[in-house]
């Protein structure tokens, strides 16, 4: 007789090894990787190329703002190919800018919420967005992620958070729901930008009806990069926000 | 307790400021202009009348701004009404309902909207198709391959640019991934809210190895970029088309057995039955589409009725049920997913060598309208094109038919009921507001 628990079995242990050993590759795909231009090319002219080639400014002639991107790829044309640390989250909107396209640097882990030791709780704040940053973001539940055996869970109401997730471009009607929900957290908390549109509005950066960026309206903690980031790169987030960041290492191909 | 509920029980009016609506795009406007002009072909030759009535219930109503109004007002000794989000419990999404009620029972549910409107049409003129396709693909994450494939065909039909018989190929393999994911999305959601731990943690872990596909595939997990004509990092060769038939196979068993045992627990089926019920008469007076419609008898599939290129020479089951209700959408959506694993092996297996494939003849000079079917339901994309950029560009998205419906779904339901009737309609605010 077919049941639950003897299904769970036969599935056998789906979860990541990250972050107590390396991520496998099918956790890393091609595009949650950053751009990076190739060591062996001249960087002013790939540069200024690419410049006119990237949809939201994200490569300007002197260098690439990770922040913005949204790999779409095109500059693979001119240089540049997928293949830099996964993982460049910051706390400063500017760490996220690699003066000549080159990979980014090491950084010391952000601990705004060390205090609170081995347990976050999470709350899901949607200003914008188009639901694929909003489905990674809960996919930390799901058993391939699985963040509880972390300490980190997700709540139903920002009274009970530690940490406030926000996705998406803020839009004019959602701002003041933002505000409020950041003031129901009780302290210490922390803000953690997910996503290109949240950092300085991705693709849609400059639209009227939007507001961005985030940290205009928000004190930002921590900024996720990625369009979307995938799950391991919004845990490894989570965790470095929480001083438990470690980097993500990958297994040998 | 959500943050605008904290609102409605502030006394004057913070909870009116709290639901600050901005009006939808122009899409409406346009999606009414072309069906006064086009009868959409189909079984039922008042299908676009209906339409048009849906489009006419979605003027602003007199109590509140841009809150779907059904046209009758519920009323009665101890009604009242309050806001629900637009950060609630158990919505992965922002988006404020007005839940009318005197206690337990939800005499109305109305979705407000146009607070997740970012502007995406309005930015869409000026642009090259290509540039646009990327916003058009960021409207709704987890449809983006249907958005983008229906963007890019309506496109190439105004600008009459015959397309290479492969990439058809794979828009139809990537936006029958997205309704594997989606549909295995909404089956894991409804297990959640029938508290059916086991069965949403595994439904939830064959969702995330279908996204796993994309990246592996296509380079990206929710396929951005991987439709557009110079986006793609890859080009499914023999190799990765063998590996993916396999992969998908494997997801197949996998998900009938998970489905034996759904069948098998009377939790999950009592809970569903019944729960959200749309009459046929309803639906099909309201326009309902996808799931929704055939979940209520009616044999209607854009990918049969209507279809693009790589479909027509296809084998493709048509998923139907009678009933109307919950669990009646989410067998729809169960025979859908066998179906579409059907549909890939068979697009995997009939891999075109070359050649190309007309445009879609234009509706009139330099404007395409193209109907297809994303997962939740029959989608419409009307793009006019100029000197290579794009003119004005319009959609009618599943979702935006089918709130209407979810909203009289609701009528008469009780609080719990609300994530099953929610989930099992697969609606997104994001494709709404555009």
């Amino acid at each position: 007789m077919p049941s639950w628990i003897g299904q769970a079995f036969r599935r056998g242990i789906l979860t990541s090894r990250f972050p107590r050993g390396p991520a496998s590759p099918e956790e890393v795909p091609e595009t949650s990787r950053p751009p990076v231009l190739s060591p062996t090319l001249d960087p002013a002219p790939a540069l200024s190329r690419a410049t006119e080639d990237c949809p939201t400014g994200a490569i300007d002639p002197e260098g690439l703002h990770h922040g913005r991107c949204i790999r779409c790829a095109r500059c693979t044309r001119q240089g540049f190919a997928f293949g830099g640390r996964a993982h460049p989250c910051a706390s400063r909107p500017e760490d996220l800018y690699s003066a000549g396209g080159g990979p980014l640097p090491e950084r010391e882990a952000n601990r705004a919420l060390a205090a609170l030791g081995r347990s976050l709780q999470l709350f899901l704040v949607d200003a914008g967005s188009c639901l694929a940053c909003n489905l990674e973001v809960l996919a930390l539940a799901n058993p391939y992620y699985d963040a509880s055996r972390l300490g980190i869970t997700f709540v139903n109401s920002p009274h009970h958070a530690d940490v406030l997730v926000v996705v998406g471009i803020p839009t004019e009607p959602l701002l003041e729901p933002l505000r409020r929900a950041y003031e129901a957290l009780p302290g210490p908390k922390a803000v953690l930008a997910v996503g290109a549109c949240a950092l300085e509005g991705g693709i849609f950066r400059g639209n009227p009806r939007t507001r961005a960026p985030l940290s205009d309206t928000l004190p930002v903690d921590l900024f996720v990069p990625g369009c979307p980031p995938t799950p391991l790169d919004i845990l490894e987030g989570v965790l470095t926000l929480a001083g438990r960041g470690r980097g993500i290492q990958e297994a040998p191909p | 307790m959500s943050v605008a509920e904290d609102a409605a029980v502030a006394p004057g009016g913070a909870a009116e400021r709290s639901l600050s609506y901005l009006p939808p795009d122009r899409s409406f406007a346009l999606f009414t202009d072309h069906l006064a002009r086009r009868s959409l072909r189909g079984t039922f030759g008042d299908l676009g009348e209906q339409d048009l009535r849906v489009a006419r219930n979605w003027q602003p109503s007199a109590i509140r701004p841009w809150v779907l109004d059904l046209g009758e007002e519920v009323e009665g000794y101890g009604t009242f009404r309050f806001p629900y989000g637009p950060f609630s419990m158990g919505v992965p999404e922002a988006g404020t309902f007005e839940i009318v009620t005197y206690g337990e029972r939800v005499l109305e549910s109305r979705p407000g909207f146009g607070q997740k409107s970012r502007g995406i049409l309005g930015s869409l003129p000026g642009l090259s198709p290509e540039d646009a396709a990327l916003r058009v693909e960021r409207l709704a994450g987890p449809y983006s391959a249907a958005h983008a494939s229906a963007f890019l065909f309506a496109a190439e039909s105004a600008a009459g640019i015959p397309l290479p018989a492969q990439e058809a190929h794979v828009r139809a393999v990537a936006q029958e991934l997205q309704r594997v994911y989606n549909h295995l999305h909404v089956v894991a959601r409804l297990a959640e809210a029938a508290s059916q731990n086991v069965g949403q943690a595994q439904t939830h872990a064959l969702a995330e190895e279908v996204l796993r596909l994309g990246g592996r595939h296509f380079g990206h997990r929710w396929l951005f970029g991987a439709l557009l004509p110079r986006g793609p990092l890859r080009r499914l060769d023999a190799p990765e088309r063998s590996e993916l038939t396999r992969s998908l196979s494997a997801i197949g068993s996998r998900f009938e057995a998970l489905w034996e045992l759904f069948q098998g627990s009377r939790t999950f089926v009592d809970r569903l039955q019944g729960t959200g019920r749309v009459t046929r008469s309803q639906a099909v007076a309201w326009g309902a589409v996808g799931p929704v419609l055939r979940a209520t008898g009616v044999a209607w599939d854009d990918r049969l009725r209507d279809p693009a290129p790589p479909y027509r020479d296809l084998f493709l089951p048509l998923a139907r049920q009678t009933e109307g209700d919950a669990l009646a959408r989410a067998l729809v959506r169960v025979e859908e997913i066998r179906s579409s694993l059907l549909l890939l092996e068979q697009l995997l297996d009939r891999w075109p060598g070359g050649g190309t494939i007309d445009p879609l003849p234009p509706v009139s000079p330099q404007r395409g309208l193209v109907r297809c079917e994303a997962p939740s339901g029959d989608l419409v994309w009307d793009v006019s094109v100029k000197e290579g950029k794009v003119r004005e560009a319009g959609f009618r998205s599943p979702s935006q038919a089918n709130w209407p419906l979810f909203a009289l779904a609701c009528r008469q339901s009780v609080f719990t009921d609300f994530h099953f009737t929610l989930e099992s309609f697969g609606l997104a605010f994001a494709e709404t507001d555009g």
